[in-house]
């Protein structure tokens, strides 16, 4: 029994057993887990990532050797949406916004590998599950080239630092992180009665307030109106990513003329613009001015206002029963129990949204513990659990992007800012488990022939493999059947 | 009734099937043919993401459409009929169009009125007025079906709207690495006696891939993940493919993705409207004689807002644009009315007020092209919806 609880442990909660995991996870199999509760261990090794700053600073370098200065009239736009008007870019425009989008990709590329890496390998497997949670619940996706470069560091540095933390603070990173700014294009939203979106003929984006509202706090109808969203979105007006261009935007210019008091502190700011090229700011001049209603409650303006009302999101029953709801569809079952969403949701109010404690209280579900594996692994958990169990990282194939492809879950490319879906209808169709067919066929022949398939299943499942899979596996033909039929074995494309 | 696969041609794979499943292959099921259908088709597109439907076939007589959209209006859109200009990057649809094989439904909109794209789509695919069910509607229609049809959707994961209890469903995508050897194909079978889940997708897959036979290794069909316009043509190609195979399905489902332009909309919507024209093109010459008596319609979640925002895109609105083609559509009109752009008949001061039900075009569609009974229609497959009567004259 207390075997079951280890492979459970690992399989459920975890990325997947690795070799002697789950005997080391069963002595103890809740403490185990809540071990794993501290920041550190939802941290990713960054060795030869770049921090967003750096994201920018290369675009800018590239800029500069092309002898584009950033921000000049005609420069690439950083934070421009996919195929913004007018005008087309000149040849040496196309030139340099190819060579940052090769940048992007290649740094994009680093970033699934590590990804891939760290999840392999990591002995905080839970603390990994974890963070991917919430980095798909603030899902931000390498949609266009504007934003492939910005995904990886918004992951390591919006979500992963605060899983543990505060929701609140979570919430913050996230909003006001550029790489949220730019995927919902709060970047460009400016305060519609502002003189800088008369002179550009530019206004309100509400994208990133129907979002935080619908995906990251309340959820859908749970009774906030159109007419909130606007308001938030004029709340949200005025945060932006800081550079050149948005003092363009914003009207300030750097080598504004005169003396006066108010053109030399225009120069100030423009200058602090310059340094903080690629950091979230917030800009008074973009922003609404006023006080806005939000959820019957006004808030007055300026810098403090979007913050005030995420605060207030971040404590609304709604957003906790939200919340609660999608993790027990993720730990529990793809429709869970109502008694497993009120325990998560009770743990949430009685910390005022405390992320740790929140974590214990998923692992004290025991409607969670449940002896059959009932959710069905998306393609990513498919391939780190297979990468886990072996050790090797034959499951992601030569071509990583074929693979991922081929399975339909690129990482860091969910369909939409809804992140991936978490139930298995949504994984499990007929193309898709033919496709998972073929990945196992073609992996089972790279795998190492070290161990043999039931060995696998011991190491990788435990108590959790049945007599029927026990009995198919070892009647194979060949070692290659044994693999391929222990990969597409209903517990191990579950967990 | 029985099983979709047994309507599909024979290939190997098909031998495999008659071992393991007795209870989907029932007696006297030699169907092959279903007489019902007459060889008539349906393609459904789900344009996800929204399609800005006033910037695909603008109302350009209008008196106030230049006051709320005039950079959003494409200068050189094709004159159609009734005071609407189809976007010029489409220049084949407004051919057909001329030709009478197409149509479109302007300002139309399911019964949801909020504007979250999710609750939208799924809205829309399950054909639920408020709440979201697990089953999609195409799927409650082939459990009412008045013959044996069968229905396939392109891509690698099956959309909600063909979800549920009937599984007369495939789904395809082009294979990308070696497959499994029919020995173990065979023992997989076996070890999913007791999991209906994995069962069930497994013999479609295995159905789907007996069709796509020939298709195998032509990378160039449906490949790739759901993706953007670049797969717009290859997956409209692989639901032509399907259609047309003797006793192949009777309906295709395929996905269309990256209709939300919230900020650059023109650049976005010239490439996605080129992709979709050359798309429907592309159906049309791979039905070949099919084509005459299949009936397209294309539709999004929702439409788009009439005033263009702050980054010369459009945000979430409610009106939309349903695009009709194929040769068992009366086209060359227009269905439907145009509630008109003058700000008292905005609804909620900002979005196109839907005129037409959706649900009434998809029963009028169910009903006229392919045979469903009216009562099924307004209870069992859209529950509720008696007051979305079938539109008639569609086909």
């Amino acid at each position: 029994m207390t075997q079951l609880q280890g492979a459970i442990a690992a399989t459920r909660f975890g990325m997947g057993a690795r070799p002697g995991e789950i005997a080391a996870a069963s002595s103890d199999a809740r403490g185990w887990l809540k071990a794993q509760i501290k920041a550190s261990a939802a941290a990713i090794p960054d060795n030869g990532l770049l921090s967003t700053k750096q994201v920018y600073e290369a675009r800018r370098e590239i800029q500069m050797e092309n002898g584009m200065a950033p921000g000049a009239p005609g420069a690439p736009q950083p934070v421009r949406g996919q195929n913004q008007q007018p005008g087309q870019p000149t040849e040496a425009q196309r030139t340099i916004n190819q060579m940052i989008q090769r940048e992007s990709r290649e740094g994009l590329q680093k970033e699934v590998a590590a990804r891939g890496r760290h999840a392999a390998s990591t002995d905080t497997s839970f603390a990994e599950r974890w963070a991917r949670f919430w980095a798909n619940h603030f899902t931000v996706a390498a949609r266009n080239a504007q934003i492939i470069g910005l995904v990886g560091p918004f992951e390591r540095e919006a979500i992963r630092p605060n899983v543990f933390g505060n929701f609140g603070t979570l919430l913050g990173a996230s909003s006001f992180h550029p790489g949220m700014l730019v995927y919902l294009d709060a970047a460009r939203s400016i305060g519609p009665t502002t003189e800088a979106a008369k002179r550009r003929d530019a206004g309100l984006n509400e994208n990133l307030a129907r979002e935080i509202m619908e995906l990251h706090t309340l959820g859908v109808g749970s009774g906030y109106t159109q007419a909130d969203i606007i308001e938030f979105a004029k709340a949200l007006t005025g945060w932006t990513i800081g550079g050149p261009q948005t003092a363009r935007l914003a009207g300030i210019r750097p080598n504004a003329a005169g003396n006066g008091r108010q053109q030399r502190a225009l120069r100030e700011v423009a200058q602090e613009m310059q340094r903080e090229a690629g950091e979230a700011i917030f800009v008074e001049q973009l922003h609404e001015p006023g006080s806005r209603t939000v959820l019957g409650k006004t808030y007055p303006g300026a810098k403090g206002q979007a913050s005030a009302i995420l605060d207030d999101l971040v404590m609304s029953p709604a957003t906790a029963h939200h919340i609660a709801t999608k993790l027990a569809r993720h730990f529990v079952a793809d429709h869970p129990p109502e008694s497993a969403i009120k325990k998560i949701e009770t743990a949430w109010m009685k910390s005022n949204a405390d992320l740790s404690a929140v974590a214990r209280a998923v692992i004290d579900l025991d409607e969670a513990w449940a002896e059959q594996p009932v959710k069905f692994k998306q393609p990513e958990e498919l391939l780190i659990s297979v990468a886990r169990a072996t050790g090797e990282d034959s499951a992601f194939g030569r071509d990583q992007r074929a693979v991922y492809q081929s399975l339909a879950q690129q990482p860091f490319s969910a369909p939409s800012p809804a992140g991936w879906p978490d139930d298995t209808a949504s994984w499990s169709g007929a193309d898709a488990i033919k496709k998972r067919l073929e990945w196992a066929n073609s992996v089972s022949r790279r795998m190492s022939r070290a161990m043999t398939p039931s060995e696998f299943l011991d190491r990788a499942l435990g108590p959790i493999a049945g007599t029927r899979t026990r009995q198919a596996v070892s009647r194979a033909e060949s070692a290659e059947q044994g693999f391929t039929l222990a990969l597409m074995s209903p517990e191990f494309q579950r967990r | 009734m029985t099983l979709a696969l047994n309507s599909f041609a024979l290939n190997r794979r098909h031998l495999l099937l008659a071992g393991f499943s007795a209870t989907f292959i029932s007696a006297g099921a030699a169907n092959a043919a279903t007489p019902e259908s007459k060889g008539r088709k349906l393609v459904v597109i789900i344009l996800r993401g929204a399609m800005d439907g006033m910037a695909a076939l603008p109302k350009i007589d209008d008196p106030d459409i230049r006051a709320h959209r005039a950079s959003l209006i494409d200068p050189k859109a094709i004159a159609l009929s009734d005071g609407f200009a189809l976007h010029s990057a489409m220049p084949k649809l407004a051919a057909l169009y001329q030709a009478k094989q197409a149509a479109f439904v302007p300002a139309i909109a399911g019964p949801y009125r909020e504007r979250s794209h999710f609750e939208a789509q799924d809205l829309l695919e399950c054909g639920g007025v408020k709440s979201v069910s697990d089953d999609g509607w195409l799927n409650r229609a082939l459990q009412k079906a008045p013959a044996a049809y069968s229905a396939v959707s392109i891509g690698p994961s099956q959309p909600l709207i063909l979800r549920g209890a009937s599984t007369h469903t495939s789904s395809w995508s082009p294979p990308v690495l070696p497959e499994a050897s029919d020995d173990t194909l065979n023992r997989l079978m076996d070890l999913y006696e007791s999991d209906p889940v994995l069962k069930a997708s497994l013999t479609a897959a295995v159905g789907a891939e007996a069709v796509a036979g020939s298709m195998a290794g032509d990378k160039s069909m449906g490949g790739g993940r759901g993706g953007g316009p670049a797969q717009y043509t290859p997956q409209l190609q692989a639901a032509g493919k399907f259609l047309a195979q003797p006793d192949g399905p009777e309906i295709a489902v395929v996905s269309l993705e990256g209709w939300d332009t919230h900020t650059g909309q023109n650049g976005a919507l010239q490439q996605r409207f080129t992709a979709l024209d050359n798309g429907i093109d592309a159906l049309r010459t791979q039905l070949g004689d099919t084509w005459k008596n299949t009936a397209v319609m294309a539709i999004s979640e929702f439409g788009r807002t009439v005033r263009v925002n702050g980054g010369q895109g459009t945000d979430h609105g409610t009106g939309g644009l349903a695009i009709l083609a194929g040769g068992a559509i009366k086209g060359g009109r227009m269905y439907g009315d145009w509630p008109t752009l003058k700000a008292a008949a905005l609804y909620e001061n900002r979005d196109l007020t839907p005129a037409v039900d959706a649900r009434s075009v998809f029963k009028g569609l169910l009903r006229d092209q392919l045979g469903w009974a009216a009562n099924d229609l307004d209870s069992k497959i859209f529950a509720d919806s008696a007051v979305a009567k079938p539109m008639g004259g569609l086909v």
